[in-house]
């Protein structure tokens, strides 16, 4: 099973992954990543720090720019992916088992959060 | 609406991606920017770069009107030679930066770039009524390639061109049977080639050169890499480190200058004042020392003070490195050793000045 059939995207192309246990997993989608090209640098913010949806929690930088990564859903950052810290490319990889950004536990009506995130297949007609 | 090259069919079937520039849109990478720029390097790679300008200047006062629109002597630019130039207006600030290569006794080829054609031409009819000069804009009529790259010589030769030609000048030539005018010339810091070529065979020298750069380890180069190429390289871009109100003696481009020309030039004035005396900002050479990554437009500083600002910056596959390049208060505390911090982020980062150009530069050849 393809792990993109568990996930929901955002227009503003992060995707949210349900652990199950009111804890998420959260990074860019495919099309993301391939549009920024080689990505070099990664900021992730730091542990326990809370967001709301919508707002910039982490910077993801490309040869050519800095691009800025919003939360699909309020949160708690509970854990952030150290390796795709330290090796940026991973991303250009595997942006969901690699290159994965930030755990959070969600602080939010999830489900009233999850209302404008598209399911990934409706989220790649979009695109087109 | 956007234009289009001759060649962009083929970029499309390469699978570029395209992207707006200057109102053309180009690929601005094949596969990856850090893989190509690194083909570069070590390789050879092609580009369409047909989005460039080329006007030819011609006319009894062709050698005195180019040398009243830039601080170069074009008196002393021999037959088949290339100059790098720079068009100033009246306060010395710059309009555009160019390459001018003698083509005949009163015939010229100015060279500049997509995004300020309108504005040059605009500045050379402007400058032209006191001479018997013709500008003729024929941008339309050639594609330009770039051959760059340590094996750019050798694919050229196995294609027939038999030229033999320093850096910096132009011949007529043949490639592949093609009638071409191609010049050792290029914005990589590699040795190279730009060969000038009319459309209606652009797509054929660019399948041919592809096809028999194999050999080499060719690949197409995106604009992407070339901004990465130029930047570690410290060549200009304009529009980033250059504008019109930045002289070339602020933008460390003093050493293209002549001091003893003679004839009267736009900025002229200025331009001396401040050969002699200095300028109250610089551009110097950046090398983050933690892996973040300076931006156009991000700000520098030094001991808390604003200092400075970024005006192009980004990673340099060769070195492993952040790097940048920035204008800074002319200060003699601020100099290459010195640590300066730029705000990335509402956060300030260490930043070391360092010589320019970035990485050793291999376009120098001498017969």
């Amino acid at each position: 099973m393809s792990i993109t059939e568990n996930i929901l995207c955002s227009k503003s192309h992060e995707f949210l992954l349900d652990n199950g246990d009111n804890t998420f997993t959260i990074g860019l989608t495919d099309y993301a990543v391939e549009q920024l090209g080689d990505i070099v640098f990664l900021e992730l913010p730091e542990v326990d720090t809370e967001f709301k949806k919508g707002e910039t929690f982490a910077t993801v930088e490309s040869v050519k720019a800095a691009s800025e990564i919003y939360m699909p859903i309020s949160g708690k950052i509970i854990e952030i992916n150290e390796d795709a810290v330290n090796a940026p490319e991973i991303l250009n990889e595997d942006s969901y088992e690699k290159g994965w950004l930030v755990k959070i536990e969600a602080t939010g009506d999830v489900a009233a959060e999850q209302s404008d995130l598209l399911e990934y297949e409706d989220y790649k007609e979009e695109l087109e | 609406m956007t234009k289009e090259t001759f060649l962009h069919d083929k970029h499309v079937q390469l699978g570029a991606k395209m992207v707006d520039f200057a109102g053309w849109s180009m690929p601005v990478q094949y596969t990856s920017i850090i893989e190509e720029h690194k083909t570069v390097r070590e390789n050879v790679g092609l580009f369409d770069v047909s989005h460039m300008g080329e006007v030819f200047i011609s006319g009894k006062d062709s050698m005195e009107f180019l040398n009243k629109i830039v601080p170069q002597d074009i008196e002393k630019l021999n037959y088949e030679k290339a100059v790098y130039c720079q068009l100033p207006n009246k306060k010395g600030g710059l309009i555009d930066d160019l390459i001018i290569y003698k083509l005949g006794i009163l015939e010229y080829l100015v060279i500049c770039n997509a995004s300020r054609i309108d504005e040059d031409l605009n500045w050379m009819v402007r400058n032209s009524k006191d001479f018997d000069v013709q500008i003729d804009n024929r941008s339309h009529e050639y594609s330009l390639l770039a051959v760059q790259g340590p094996f750019a010589d050798k694919l050229l030769r196995k294609m027939g061109l038999t030229t033999n030609q320093e850096s910096f000048t132009i011949k007529p030539a043949q490639i592949s049977q093609l009638k071409v005018l191609i010049s050792r010339t290029g914005y990589t810091g590699e040795d190279g080639y730009e060969i000038l070529v009319e459309n209606r065979h652009s797509e054929f020298l660019w399948d041919k050169i592809l096809e028999e750069g194999k050999e080499f380890g060719i690949k197409p180069i995106g604009l992407g890499a070339r901004d990465t190429l130029r930047l570690e390289a410290a060549l200009h871009l304009y529009g980033n480190d250059l504008d019109e109100n930045t002289t070339p003696v602020e933008a460390g481009l003093s050493w293209s200058i002549p001091k003893d020309k003679i004839a009267d030039y736009n900025g002229k004035d200025v331009i001396t004042q401040q050969l002699k005396n200095g300028t109250s900002k610089k551009l110097v050479g950046l090398k983050m020392l933690d892996k973040s990554i300076a931006r156009h437009e991000y700000e520098v500083y030094k001991n808390g003070e604003k200092v400075g600002i970024i005006t192009s910056g980004g990673p340099s596959p060769i070195l492993g490195a952040n790097i940048a390049l920035a204008y800074v208060k002319n200060d003699k505390n601020i100099c290459i050793g010195s640590t300066v911090q730029v705000m990335i982020r509402e956060k300030l980062h260490d930043a070391e000045i360092v010589k320019r150009p970035f990485v050793e530069k291999r376009n120098k050849i001498k017969l």
